[in-house]
């Protein structure tokens, strides 16, 4: 039974459907939220800040650099060296759901992709995945192949530079000297067990080359998103934003050496991967030496959710009445965590246990109250909430920031009424966990941990964490090179056996369907969990619905007052910088916490079209309304 | 005189859009020594385009930049090359390589990570209010000839 808080059970075939005996099984209670710095809890923040000079509101903005697209508030006591409150703002609005309508359910792939300037590619692949369904048709086998080894591409582009031009700042020398200088003389002494691999003697000389726009190790991850880009080009047409995806498919030809072309980028990640998890490795393992309380920055529970992707060729055939099967033979399957244990492997059931909610969010509600859905269960006839994406409108409602009422432009995505978490990491960790593992030429699960088999250097084995953290997030993003280089070996690999068996065709012809269709795609970004849930009649979209995974990361509230991952993450994370004075506060551990989810707002936040359009001011100003408040 | 004009902006931005638009406007009077090219994405990507290419003697970017000044302002300079200092490069970099495109980024990112020609010019445009949609406002759009022309006058030696 892997529903708690939903109203659904299942029979003893295992089918799902709703308990008996609710009058309106899917309402819920608005708890009422009491943050310090709302009108009213002003009051007692003046009085704390009175009384305690060393309390502090903190705003970060924008945390992700992204032109404000993310504001973080915080209060902070300096004495106690705690988080005393979170608020995770997304700022922009842009509106996707809005621009899709009435359009041609084509135009998907292409207009979805402009949703992030990072994730170049996968809203493509998913929107593709998503009229798939809706249109009843799937790629050969060699379109598959195609697909994945874009996604992969993505993946070798996308870690490296989160974990060296992002991310690593916050741990290099010129970080790690001005915040905790004491690390310093220990980084120096500190002699890394994986210098084999990697070629450091000390983490300070790490450190050192990880120093942005100088560090070797700055300019190496700068050289290898240019490899993995020459690689992803040479199918996708061009990065991001690719051309070449459509429909059952790709448009491109792949020919032997377009593969040979790949397969000579591909293998330099192999060196590279093992060298980003033996430094980062060595990273971890120097923090937590040096104070285990490292091990708190960014905690929350084990909560993750992964869509699964990297589609078996032989196995996809797009449809929902067998996605369980289908998806279960992805390189990464579908999976559920919930304190560290999985609570189901069935795309269904991840897909059952979908809900947004916009409590506080500039959203109207778009139920009366629970009722009023368009879909009361699945093309499976599986019970669906009102708050699923199937049945989700789109209804933006600008006004001021209230930290009591709404503050964000994020919804607050749940699973089974829970926040989730999503990113690399939830892809191994589903991986791991997976009892019936079916991609294992280069990857083997051992049900604690990932054995990642690279040719001719030998296992690298990420193992599920004991402790949940900033520091495992970017572990696990580099053991992600890894498995991302294995997989697309693997694809190449199964290219080529399809290549000599003359089989070339890379996409299947259609026509766009003029009856009522429903759609989902089911895939992932660098970041983790992606959808697009699609309706469309008349050979138009009727609603499209994209869910990214910044939005379920930077969620704020949710309806009972659950606070989102990120706002979770920092709420527990420990004040480890070496400050004396209020003023020198620099904020590196609740900005480490922030920055290992890599977030990316321009996924999660639209811009409106047409009338009523909004600005960033509308918030900004608002966020700016606070008196007594630093600005980072 | 081997010269680049680029366009940058997002599409679908109203006037942050002048960019993109006047890249495919020049696009038809691309000839041997003149290329031209949409750069609306990533500058980390520029440079690594670059890093490829033969060099330039010119580039020429041409885009909006929201300054403050009247709508429909159009400025024409030759960029004088100088950084701001190391953190806001980075600040920059984080930027560009999480979706930002604006002009002043492509510059400062791609002067520091890469190699700019000597001779870089710049002709930008104030946009008016922002929105979303394909209509510039009646005050940009009325410069718009001015924009192209100013561009294209840059590829001259």
């Amino acid at each position: 039974m892997c529903f708690k808080n939903l109203p659904i059970e299942f029979d003893e075939q295992g089918n799902a459907r709703l308990k008996e005996g609710a009058p309106n099984p899917w309402s819920y209670e608005v708890a009422e939220l009491q943050p310090i710095a709302a009108p009213g809890g002003e009051e007692k923040l003046q009085r704390l800040l009175e009384r305690n000079g060393h309390v502090r509101q903190v705003d970060f903005d924008p945390v992700t650099r992204v032109a404000g697209a993310l504001a973080f508030h915080t209060v902070v006591d300096l004495d106690e060296r705690r988080v005393l409150e979170t608020d995770s703002m997304a700022t922009l609005f842009r509106g996707y759901e809005l621009i899709l309508k009435g359009r041609d359910p084509r135009d998907a792939i292409f207009i979805s992709s402009r949703a992030c300037g990072v994730c170049g590619g996968v809203h493509s692949t998913t929107s593709a995945l998503a009229l798939e369904m809706a249109f009843g048709i799937h790629p050969p086998p060699m379109g598959v192949v195609a697909r994945n080894l874009l996604l992969s591409l993505e993946y070798l582009y996308d870690h490296p530079l989160h974990l060296f031009l992002l991310a690593g700042p916050d741990y290099s020398e010129p970080a790690v000297r001005a915040t905790n200088p004491e690390l310093w003389s220990q980084a120096e002494r500190w002699t890394c067990p994986g210098k084999e691999v990697h070629g450091y003697g000390t983490i300070a000389e790490v450190m050192t080359d990880m120093t942005p726009l100088t560090g070797t190790l700055y300019a190496e991850a700068l050289h290898m998103t240019r490899v993995a880009r020459e690689a992803y080009v040479l199918i996708g047409g061009k990065y991001p934003h690719p051309q070449t995806v459509v429909p059952g498919g790709i448009s491109a030809t792949v020919d032997l050496s377009d593969l040979n072309e790949i397969h000579l980028r591909i293998v330099k990640f192999f060196n590279y991967g093992r060298k980003v998890v033996a430094l980062y490795d060595d990273l971890v393992q120097f923090f937590y030496e040096a104070n285990p309380q490292y091990r708190q920055v960014g905690s929350r529970p084990k909560n993750l959710i992964e869509t699964g992707q990297w589609d078996d060729p032989f196995a996809y055939d797009g449809t929902f009445k067998n996605v369980d099967e289908w998806a279960r033979h992805r390189w990464a399957p579908p999976g559920v965590i919930i304190d560290g244990e999985l609570v189901s492997g069935r795309m269904t059931q991840l897909n059952l246990g979908l809900e947004e909610f916009v409590e506080h969010s500039f959203y109207e509600e778009w139920t009366t109250g629970g009722d009023g859905a368009r879909f009361a269960a699945d093309p499976l006839g599986n019970p669906l909430s009102p708050y699923h994406p199937w049945n989700k409108e789109t209804l933006p409602k600008p006004q001021a920031t209230s930290w009591k009422e709404k503050y964000s432009w994020a919804t607050a995505p749940r699973w089974d009424r829970r926040a989730m978490e999503t990113g690399p990491y939830s892809r191994l960790w589903a991986a791991a966990l997976a009892e019936d593992y079916s991609q294992g030429r280069f990857i083997h699960p051992t049900g604690g941990s990932l054995v990642l088999e690279v040719p001719d250097a030998g296992p690298s084995e990420w193992s599920v964490p004991e402790d949940w953290g900033a520091f495992e997030r970017n572990r696990g993003r580099a053991y992600g090179i890894l498995y991302s280089a294995l997989i697309a070996y693997d694809n190449l690999l199964i290219g080529l056996d399809l290549m000599r068996k003359g089989e070339t065709a890379v996409s299947t012809a259609y026509k766009v369907p003029k009856d009522f269709r429903v759609g989902a795609g089911f895939w992932g970004a660098g970041r983790g969990y992606l959808t697009h849930h699609a309706v469309m009649d008349a050979g138009v979209l009727e609603n499209y619905q994209i869910l990214t995974p910044s939005t379920w990361m930077a969620s704020p509230k949710d309806p009972w007052g659950n606070p989102g991952p990120y706002e979770e993450a920092v709420h527990a994370t420990p004040l480890l910088e070496n400050y004396e004075k209020p003023e020198d506060f620099k904020g590196i551990d609740i900005l480490r916490a922030i920055r290992s989810f890599d977030p990316c707002m321009p996924c999660t936040t639209h811009i409106h079209t047409g009338a009523g359009t909004l600005t960033r001011e509308v918030v900004t100003c608002a966020c700016g309304a606070d008196d007594d408040h630093d600005h980072h | 005189m081997r010269v680049l004009v680029g366009g940058v902006g997002y599409r679908f931005l109203r006037d942050e859009s002048v960019g993109p638009w006047a890249a495919e406007r020049l696009e038809p009077r691309a000839n041997g020594d003149v290329e031209v090219e949409d750069l609306g994405y990533h500058p980390v990507g520029f440079v690594h385009n670059l890093q490829e290419r033969d060099p330039y003697d010119r580039l020429v970017l041409v885009g909006a930049v929201r300054r403050g000044r009247p709508a429909g302002t159009v400025s024409v300079y030759r960029w004088d090359g100088v950084l701001p200092d190391a953190d806001e490069v980075q600040a920059r970099v984080g930027e560009a390589v999480t979706g930002v495109i604006s002009l002043d980024n492509l510059l400062i990112v791609s002067a520091a990570l890469g190699e700019l020609p000597a001779d870089v010019r710049v002709v930008e445009i104030e946009p008016g209010p922002e929105g979303w949609g394909e209509e510039f406002s009646a005050t940009v759009r009325a410069r718009l000839d001015d924009v192209l022309e100013a561009a294209w006058s840059l590829t001259q030696p």
